[in-house]
């Protein structure tokens, strides 16, 4: 199947057709504020929000999530409530690519030392047989940084199903097998013209062109290795109150504590979002901790973004949605800290 | 002389002739809709000081930040008359020395609330804005508005009586003195008169929303206790979940913790990500605490903040019914 037309007057049968199959999330209002909420009809959708305020990270791993239950019986882990797998409409490149990345800690199977594979099947369950159906950003916001990195406004790394918004009607075009069967099973849309493909791709281009100028991440993360010691970190993290909310709205950060909430002889292990923003985080049982300053955690988030996750994995560990810093209380623009940092590399230093 | 221009002038004096180490200020940050913190060691870096609309950080947080980080130095602070009050808590609370602090008082006439200007811009973005006084410009792509300053303003701003700082060394311009408000009280009073099953409902569906980002509690200047309840974990007082039997416990003590102390200076709820209402639970608690001690937090310098002191014939309502 090549690229297909769907009618925006047919958005609401779209999604009926899709809710037969999938449970849906998209972007919709929650308290206020937007955020991936599940739904069942066009009506609960917000098409118009680039940025939601929370990332969707949050469907495939939640906040709080029960990992089991356990009493003198045994241990029980939770079913999920319905059986149908998860369609995700709406999700823009910058939360998609995320996935690609959450995937790598969660998903793939990584070797332990005693050569046993550790897959997270909590994320797997949730995440392995999703659709995406992402959609294009035809007009970039001043906090969008996508590209700087491997992304881009009409991007589709990560997405299954590639929707441009073309005003009256969403082009679909399939990404991946999953994408093209999820297309497959429905009937709302029309096949696509010679002018539906010019659009698209003019939709992109001119989107590419409204963002601005990138940075140049070229060795950043070896640049940062060098900065360690530094004191630019007591500079940078200077107005930092360290709050969590940068990493609880970012869709890459993916920290979490084990806590265990029981009475009496009954209670349940649950994983739940951490931050390495709260001294608590490193805080040890001997009382010492390791990132007791301000500096030395803000040092920590920056460090694992642009530094160790591209280490290990071979790409940064931000994908430039700008949600931090349209989040944070102060003001404490990460665009700035690692401008900051690149100065180093114009000046030609990179030793120390 | 504007009062920005005022601004920089006086801070400049200071760091040059040495009266501080370090001045906490304003300046124009990346984002249109908020100013950010600004450290001024050099007279250059005072050129960057501003105050406007958009300055709605309580600075007087970073006194108690990394375990009071600038205990030894001497510290200038741009304060607004909530600012003020909590620079004089923090001294009364002996976390600063009164002598180690210049306060500099800045006319102010409300901040903004984000989420106000968004909602008059119906959600597109705000590329620029301009504080004229009675109104507030804001332009983004297609769009340019006049805003009225009332209608943007931070709730705490609306509920204010004391916009001068009260406790200071230098003010830039005039002091507006007390605002006569007599509707600040009346979202309590509202709240106060349903019925408890649709108070607790409104309080429930509030508290719902937290993510437990705790950047409430990390703005907020009377909140720095070298570990909060919320990380102790041997014992454990509370669960972590955003459950909101986990979460309306966190408000309601941190809620309790600061009564008496809060300034009302909306700090928490202009950082809350996810828009709760914060302030009405702490200003009912300031209400009270002024019922019943007589005390506005961080008001007279040379008062006792309510929940260090103790007088024979304060009131006493769990004892005397």
């Amino acid at each position: 199947m090549n690229m297909v037309s769907l009618d925006k007057k047919k958005f609401g049968s779209f999604i009926l057709e899709l809710s037969a199959e999938y449970t849906v999330y998209a972007p919709g209002k929650a308290g206020g504020k937007t955020e991936f909420i599940p739904v069942e009809s066009e009506d609960e959708i917000d098409l118009k929000t680039l940025v939601t305020d929370l990332s969707p990270k949050g469907i495939f791993f939640p906040h709080s999530e029960v990992l089991y239950e356990y009493d003198k019986e045994g241990i029980r882990v939770p079913q999920k409530e319905t059986g149908k797998p998860i369609a995700v409409w709406g999700m823009r490149g910058c939360d998609s690519r995320s996935l690609l990345m959450l995937n790598k800690v969660f998903g793939s199977a990584i070797q332990m030392p005693d050569n046993k594979n550790f897959q997270d099947p909590y994320w797997k369950e949730k995440y392995d047989s999703s659709v995406i159906f992402g959609t294009g950003c035809n007009e970039p916001l001043s906090t969008c940084f996508c590209n700087w990195f491997e992304g881009g406004p009409h991007s589709s790394q990560g997405m299954d199903v590639f929707v441009a918004d073309a005003g009256d009607r969403f082009l679909m075009e399939p990404v991946t097998d999953k994408g093209r069967a999820a297309l497959d099973k429905m009937s709302s849309f029309t096949d696509s013209t010679e002018d539906d493909k010019t659009t698209a791709a003019q939709l992109a281009s001119e989107a590419q062109g409204g963002m601005a100028e990138p940075m140049d991440v070229n060795g950043l993360g070896e640049m940062l290795n060098n900065k360690y010691d530094e004191p630019v970190w007591e500079e940078v993290s200077a107005k930092c109150i360290n709050c969590g909310a940068c990493t609880f709205s970012c869709p890459t950060c993916h920290c979490y504590d084990i806590q265990d909430e029981g009475k009496g002889s009954s209670g349940k292990r649950i994983r739940i979002w951490d931050s390495c923003m709260f001294p608590i985080f490193t805080m040890e049982a001997s009382g010492h901790n390791p990132r007791a300053l301000s500096s030395q955690r803000v040092r920590q988030r920056v460090m694992h973004k642009y530094s160790y996750f591209p280490e290990k994995y071979g790409e940064f560990l931000c994908t430039g949605c700008g949600r931090c810093v349209t989040v944070c209380p102060v003001n404490l623009d990460i665009r700035e800290v690692l401008k900051r940092i690149n100065e180093y590399k114009k000046q030609g230093i990179t030793n120390g | 002389m504007n009062t920005t221009d005022n601004l920089r002038k006086t801070i400049k004096t200071l760091v040059s002739e040495k009266k501080v180490d370090l001045f906490l200020g304003w300046e124009k940050g990346s984002l249109p809709l908020a100013a950010t913190p600004l450290f001024v060691t050099t007279e250059e870096e005072a050129d960057r000081a501003i105050f406007d609309v958009t300055c709605g950080n309580n600075l007087s947080i970073y006194f108690t930040k990394d375990k009071k980080q600038y205990a030894d130095k001497k510290v200038g602070i741009a304060v607004k008359g909530c600012d003020a009050r909590s620079v004089v808590l923090n001294i009364l609370e002996k976390q600063i020395k009164r002598e180690n602090v210049v306060i500099v008082g800045v006319p102010c006439n409300g901040v903004l609330d984000k989420k106000k200007v968004l909602a008059a811009t119906e959600g597109r973005e705000v590329l620029e804005l301009m504080d004229n006084g009675d109104t507030v410009t804001v332009k983004g792509k297609g769009f340019e508005l006049s805003l009225n300053r009332q209608e943007i303003l931070s709730s705490s701003c609306h509920a204010c009586i004391y916009p001068d700082a009260q406790e200071y060394d230098f003010f830039m311009g005039e002091a507006r003195g007390e605002v006569p408000n007599e509707e600040r009280v009346k979202e309590i009073v509202d709240f106060q008169n349903l019925p408890d099953s649709d108070r607790w409902e409104q309080t429930r569906v509030e508290y719902q929303k937290c993510i437990r980002c705790y950047a409430c509690r990390n703005v907020c200047p009377s909140c720095y206790c070298n570990v909060c309840f919320v990380d102790q974990n041997d014992p454990k007082w509370i669960g972590s979940t955003c459950e909101y039997t986990d979460t309306v416990i966190f408000h309601v003590i941190r809620n309790l913790h600061v009564a008496g102390r809060c300034v009302e200076c909306g700090a928490c709820e202009r950082a809350c990500p996810m828009d709760i209402n914060l302030l009405m639970m702490n200003r009912k608690v300031a209400m009270e605490v002024k019922d019943r001690f007589g005390d506005v937090a961080g008001l007279d310098i040379d008062g006792k903040p309510a929940m260090s002191d103790f007088k024979e014939d304060e009131k006493q309502k769990f004892i005397m019914g």
